[in-house]
């Protein structure tokens, strides 16, 4: 990202502000639930964050993985990648699935994600390389705890993995490089895939879930603002 | 018989591609005579048996055959014999027969063929030679393939039991590929027999990965018995079996997952059922090789180090992509510099540098393994990291007890080959501590401390080597070595002594093994200040009578750091004399004077410095002042910063010198400093910061005896000498007509700073105001200088002066230093009055006596003088010729006279003439020349003349507006143009006398008035035959025609004075020749010409 040191003071100066206004927000001042809003908010906000954060990753690992790979063209079919959870979707089945539905899939398709994620940590060959991919799958890790938030938030039970269903990552010799490194690539490309599945996913609930603007407006003004 | 003439044997060795193409000539031509031969020995037994033929496959039983007969039927028997030793015979009803093998030489064989017709013998010689050994064909027991490696494996029997022992056998392998069979490989593999049958391996290693293509191998055998004289050859090839590899359903792509070394070639291919359409390694894309089906290769050629993940190799099928990976890299090193120490004798540290980097990370990174070789012991380096370039590896291999001499071995290996270092060493001289840790101070005493440190390690069976570096403040670094025994509990502890009380110490320590390997880290510095001890010596003291006598001020000096030996607090001071003792106690540190009243008894003062510990030994001095009546003072001036005195040595004085100093201007007591020196010095180079050049010091040197200070030497110096700063300030006592004594007054000691040398006194005759003393020292003549050495003069009589005269007085002193500034003044002498009565009265004397005696002279010579000198003029009047008055020429009447005075007219009427101008006819010309330019542009004196070469023009257009004004003007101008044109000078006069052929000068004024101004032509004519020519070259005129426009704005300054006017064209005939000359741009003619050949354009 292009940031600028006035970009930054600026940014700064906003964010301090907000923060000294915060305390006289009544609605933040409240005892009460919040209601799942703010939570989704954050959800979207760390998809979205997340997104950024691998482009980064992608870029890094695809020339890590060399010629074609990292050609921008390179679009093979996907070999051998079936355990990975499919984030493509017929739009009218995307939009038959009911909240519910939508965050366990969310959380399913992360916890695998994250687990072969961690795999391909074990497996990296330079250290920068295992860095970027850890501080990557702490960040999903924390997207993770805020989906399951969310759900618990709107009283979803949290999905059980099914016992022998826990993906595994078993790097052995029926897997050759080249078929690992194509997973690799699937992986990489199924978690930005899902990345912004999750984000509309989110933006719908998030205004699902808000209420009327003219409510809001009324709750501020009876506190004096 | 053909068996005779089968000599030829079959090659040795097959392999030989070179013996084998000879071999097969031969052949050929032995071949083409024997086939002659037969036919002819064919055509002469065709009744008998015939062309027999002996073979062996085992040399133990002989295959024999033969032709019947021509005629012989089915049922012809055949009778066999072999004609040796023991005749025996064989009835057979075939053309073949097995004998057992017969021994060497020649053998009988007779053939007779029995049949109903009669019976027909052939007889044949048989002999081992002529029998052809062609082993049976052999056969593949089993054809397997290691697909990863690429690698066929054929195993077979050689059935070695039915020839005899030592039999070497070549065996040919050919190895097919594809299903066209492609012969890819043909070699020979050579056994021996056993006399048994054995079973033997032969591998290959195919380039192309096998899953690609199938490959078919087959193979023969060649005996070659020793034992056996007679031909061998090949047997016949096996039967091919056939390798190949049976493909899923996807398409994949060999070799999988190899290493290969940087720089060989390899080959890939891709087993698919689909059409491949490119192939990549890397980004470079490879030519495909076709194979059976659908499946390619490719070929890399001196393959490239891979980057951390492989290179990969991508083929591109429509609709999908196979790939595979291949690293690329090196064996590993040597590993180098492998060195093995240990920090605390538990654990041993091996580090190595692994050298050239081998391409391969992850599983396929170099693994390390130590081995000790006493021991048996070995650990293995795991490392995850991908090493930064040139960084050292390390084990940690863990001491075996009691073992002083360790062999480690470092096996390197990874899946290109490996390497190995090893070293030797005895442990207890690998030793490198760790940096000395919890490091502390304790005092002892004043002068000694306790080190303590912590050093981790089990040392107790070494002796270890510490060095204690002790830096105090501004002092050197001091390093101590200390041998100090190791012990388990890694605590130590050692003294330090010989440190002064009250200084402040850094301490920081290190340590090796005795046997010295290497130096641990320093450990932190510790400052330490060490306790304070009683002040070694009493303080330097010295005494002053007060300046009333009265009073004896004691001075003492602080005692230095390193004698003081802490902090003082406080002096005591007691005087002690035979009667009383007077004492002043716990005076405080900063001040160093006492004054004690006392009654001039000699006493003895004693002062002593305090600390916190206690005392110091007493200094002692005497009050006493013992007297000099032979004392003088001297003078001594400074080298650099100090002032060396120098004495001679006195005997008497038995305890030391004191010199004492002060600045001479201080009031009594004076003392800035002083300073002891002992009793044998004869010499004291007295420095001091205080020293300031220029200024005066006394220094005074006392000698001790008796318990008594004798002043011995009393000295003014200078440190160095500078400039007075002051002129000595002079009056003029009396001032005489020739004389003036002046008087100066000496100046001030601190003004003068120097000794003084002596004065410089200038004078000159002078005014105040006009006369200044310039450069004194230059040396000028007029300037009287007069240098008084003598200083203790203070006047000075300047004589031989000039009475009633200004001078100029200029005094100034001077020291070793330099000159100091002048003083002047001006005196005025007085008058000499004598000489002016003198100089008065000598002249009026002489001046009435000499007209006395003109007056006598006179008188007595009067009538000669009157008639020289005044002699009777006649009166003109008396003239009768002019009739003038008779009155007149009355007295007069000589003839003579009249002659010599002839008449003179009374008066002259004189008449005016105008000679001094010019004739009108000039001025008429000349002067509406002048206006030309004036009226036109007012441009310079030189447009002027520039202009007056066209009179015509101007007098046309433009009036005369100041006629008679401009005659005066016209001439000067006129003159102006003669200096540049010397032709023209004169206009009018050579007009008419100078025709236009004429030569010599031809005035141009005139030239176009009578010349066709068009015709340039005869213009030029005239040109050459007068002799004027013009200034510029014509030459370059006709560029640009009179007609021309752009003739007018070439109004140069060489055209304005050199170019002739056309009088009807108004042009230059003579083009410009300077177009840039601003002058020309300003002149009337521009505008004139601009205007008139307006309509011209």
């Amino acid at each position: 990202m292009d940031l600028r040191a006035g970009d930054s003071w600026g940014m700064l100066a906003c964010l301090c502000t907000v923060l000294w206004h915060l305390p006289a927000v009544p609605a933040l001042n409240r005892t009460g639930d919040p209601g799942p809003g703010p939570s989704i908010q954050k959800t979207y906000d760390l998809t979205r964050y997340l997104e950024h954060q691998l482009r980064s990753l992608a870029g890094t690992y695809l020339n890590y993985l060399g010629p074609p790979f990292n050609e921008p063209d390179f679009n093979p079919p996907r070999l051998g990648a079936d355990t990975l959870p499919r984030a493509t979707v017929n739009l009218e089945v995307w939009r038959s699935l009911n909240d519910k539905l939508r965050l366990t899939q969310n959380y399913e398709a992360y916890s695998h994600l994250l687990c072969y994620l961690r795999g391909l940590n074990r497996q990296a060959a330079t250290a920068e390389l295992r860095r970027s991919l850890a501080h990557f799958c702490t960040s999903l890790q924390g997207l993770l705890g805020s989906i399951a938030g969310v759900m618990a938030t709107l009283g979803y039970p949290l999905p059980q993995p099914l016992p022998g269903t826990e993906p595994t990552w078993t790097p052995g010799p029926a897997h050759s490089d080249f078929l690992q490194k194509m997973d690799d690539f699937w992986l990489l490309k199924e978690l930005q895939t899902w990345l912004w599945r999750s984000a509309k996913d989110f933006n719908r609930l998030k205004k699902k879930m808000q209420p009327p603007a003219a409510a809001v407006t009324l709750h501020l003004e009876a506190h004096g603002f | 018989m053909d068996i005779y003439l089968r000599w030829k044997r079959p090659s040795r060795l097959v392999d030989n591609k070179r013996m084998r193409t000879t071999s097969d000539f031969q052949w050929l031509l032995s071949t083409f005579v024997l086939l002659y031969l037969m036919n002819h020995v064919t055509s002469q037994r065709k009744e008998t048996p015939y062309d027999l033929k002996c073979t062996t496959n085992n040399l133990k039983m002989w295959d024999c055959s033969w032709k019947a007969p021509s005629g012989a039927g089915h049922g012809t028997l055949y009778e066999f014999c072999i004609d040796n030793r023991s005749h025996s015979c064989y009835q057979l009803a075939r053309t073949n027969i097995e004998i057992p093998a017969l021994s060497h030489g020649d053998h009988e064989i007779t053939i007779r063929s029995l049949q109903d017709a009669g019976s027909s013998t052939s007889e044949f010689i048989l002999n081992e030679k002529n029998i052809s050994l062609i082993p049976d064909t052999p056969e593949i027991l089993n054809l397997s393939a290691d697909f990863s490696t690429s690698t066929l494996h054929v195993k077979w029997n050689d059935k070695g039991s039915v020839f005899p022992r030592h039999s070497n056998v070549i065996w040919e392998i050919k190895i097919l590929r594809k299903k066209s069979m492609e012969l890819v490989k043909l070699v020979t593999h050579n056994t021996s027999l056993s006399g048994k049958d054995a079973v033997h391996h032969w591998s290959w290693v195919s380039d192309l990965p096998l899953e690609c293509a199938a490959h078919y191998v087959g193979m023969r055998c060649y005996v070659d018995s020793p034992l056996f004289s007679g031909h061998k050859e090949w047997s016949d090839w096996s039967p091919v079996k056939n390798i190949s590899w049976t493909p899923d359903s996807q398409a994949k792509v060999f070799p999988q997952d190899k290493v290969v070394l940087v720089g060989s070639d390899i080959t890939f291919c891709c087993v698919s059922q689909e059409k491949v359409l490119s192939a990549q390694i890397g980004r470079t894309y490879c030519p495909l090789i076709h194979l059976d089906g659908e499946n390619v290769a490719i070929e890399v050629h001196d393959i490239s180090v891979s980057d951390n993940s492989g290179t990969n190799v991508v083929f591109m099928i429509e609709d999908n992509v196979s790939g595979t990976v291949v690293f690329a890299g090196y064996p590993p090193d040597i590993p180098q510099n492998l060195n093995c120490e240990t920090h605390d004798l538990k654990e041993i540290i091996c580090s190595w540098n692994p050298g050239r980097p081998t391409g391969l990370v992850g599983p396929r990174n170099t693994s390390y393994t130590l081995f000790e070789g006493f021991s048996g012991k070995y650990i293995r380096f795991k490392r995850v990291e991908v090493s930064a370039n040139g960084s050292y590896h390390q084990l940690l291999f863990q001491m075996v007890p009691n073992q002083e001499i360790y062999n480690f071995t470092l096996y390197a290996r990874n899946p290109l080959g490996r390497s190995e270092a090893t070293i030797l060493v005895n442990i207890t001289e690998k030793v490198y501590p760790h940096t000395p840790t919890s490091f502390k101070v304790k005092d002892i005493n004043s002068t000694a401390v306790i080190l303590s440190w912590h050093l981790p390690g089990s040392f107790a069976k070494i002796n270890l080597l510490c060095q204690i570096e002790i830096k105090k403040i501004n002092s050197v670094q001091e390093l101590r070595n200390i041998t100090i025994k190791g012990v388990e509990n890694s605590s130590y502890r050692i003294a330090v002594g010989k440190l002064n009380p009250y200084t402040v110490y850094t301490f920081r320590i290190r340590c090796s093994a005795e046997t010295f390997w290497k130096w641990s880290k320093w450990s932190n510095k510790k400052q330490h200040l060490t306790t304070e001890a009683i002040p070694s010596k009493g303080p330097d003291t010295w005494r002053e009578w007060s300046s009333d006598g009265k009073n004896l001020i004691i001075y003492w000096k602080p005692l230095p750091i390193n004698e003081a030996n802490g902090k003082i607090l406080s002096y005591n001071v007691s005087c002690s004399s035979d009667e009383e003792t007077q004492s002043l106690s716990e005076i405080p540190d900063p001040q160093h004077k006492a004054e004690i009243q006392l009654d001039k008894n000699d006493y003895i003062i004693s002062v002593v410095a305090k600390n916190s510990v206690g005392a110091s030994p007493p200094s002692k001095i005497a009050s006493m002042e013992i007297p000099n009546d032979d004392l003088k003072t001297e003078q001594a001036v400074g080298m650099g910063k100090g002032i060396l005195l120098t004495w001679h040595q006195d005997p008497n004085m038995t305890c030391d010198y004191v010199i004492k100093w002060c600045n001479s201007s201080r009031s009594a007591p004076c003392l800035m400093d002083w300073r002891k020196v002992p009793s044998n010095s004869t010499e004291v180079l007295i420095e001091s910061d205080q020293f300031r050049p220029g200024v005066r010091y006394n220094f005074f040197l006392y000698g001790c005896r008796n318990q008594g200070y004798q002043l011995l030497r009393s000295i003014i110096g200078y440190i160095e000498e500078l400039a007075p700063i002051v002129a000595p300030n002079f009056t003029v006592e009396d001032t005489s007509a020739d004389s003036i004594l002046v008087k100066w007054e000496d100046i001030p000691v601190e003004e003068l700073r120097g000794f003084l040398r002596g004065y410089l006194f200038y004078f000159e005759k002078g005014e105040r105001d006009t006369s200044k003393i310039r450069g004194l020292e230059s040396g000028r003549s007029d300037i009287k200088v007069k240098n008084i050495t003598d200083i203790s003069q203070k006047t000075l009589r300047i004589a031989d002066l000039q009475g009633k005269t200004s001078y100029h007085l200029v005094l100034r002193a001077y020291t070793d230093g330099g000159m100091g500034p002048e003083k002047s003044m001006f005196v005025v002498t007085k008058e000499n009055s004598v000489g002016l009565i003198i100089a008065i009265l000598i002249p009026v004397a002489v001046a009435v006596i000499v007209g006395l005696v003109t007056s006598i002279l006179c008188y007595r010579k009067r009538e000669w003088i009157k008639e020289t000198f005044y002699p009777d003029i006649p009166n003109p009047e008396n003239c009768k010729a002019l009739q003038f008055q008779k009155s007149v020429c009355e007295g007069s009447s000589a003839l003579k006279t009249l002659e010599m005075n002839p008449c003179t007219p009374n008066s002259v009427e004189v008449l005016e003439t105008r000679s001094t101008f010019p004739k009108i006819e000039d001025t008429e010309i000349i002067s509406p020349v002048a206006e030309c330019p004036e009226d036109s542009s007012g441009a310079e004196p030189e447009n002027h003349v520039v202009v007056s070469y066209c009179p015509p023009i101007i007098e046309e257009e433009i009036p005369n507006p100041a006629g008679d004004e401009a005659g005066g003007t016209s001439q000067v101008i006129y003159i102006d143009v003669q200096s540049m044109y010397q032709p023209q000078v004169k206009p009018e006069e050579e007009h008419g006398k100078d025709p236009a052929g004429g030569a010599g000068y031809k005035p141009q004024m005139h030239l176009p008035i009578n010349s066709t101004v068009e015709d340039i032509a005869a213009e030029d004519d005239l040109d050459k035959t007068a002799g004027y020519r013009p200034q510029a070259n014509v030459n370059t005129w006709n560029l640009v025609s009179p007609d021309s426009p752009r003739s007018t704005d070439s109004n140069s300054e060489i055209v304005s004075f050199g170019s002739p006017c056309s009088i009807n064209s108004r042009q230059f005939l003579i083009p410009p020749k300077d177009e840039d000359s601003p002058q020309s741009n300003g002149g009337g003619w521009s505008f004139t010409n601009f205007f008139q050949n307006k309509p011209n354009d």
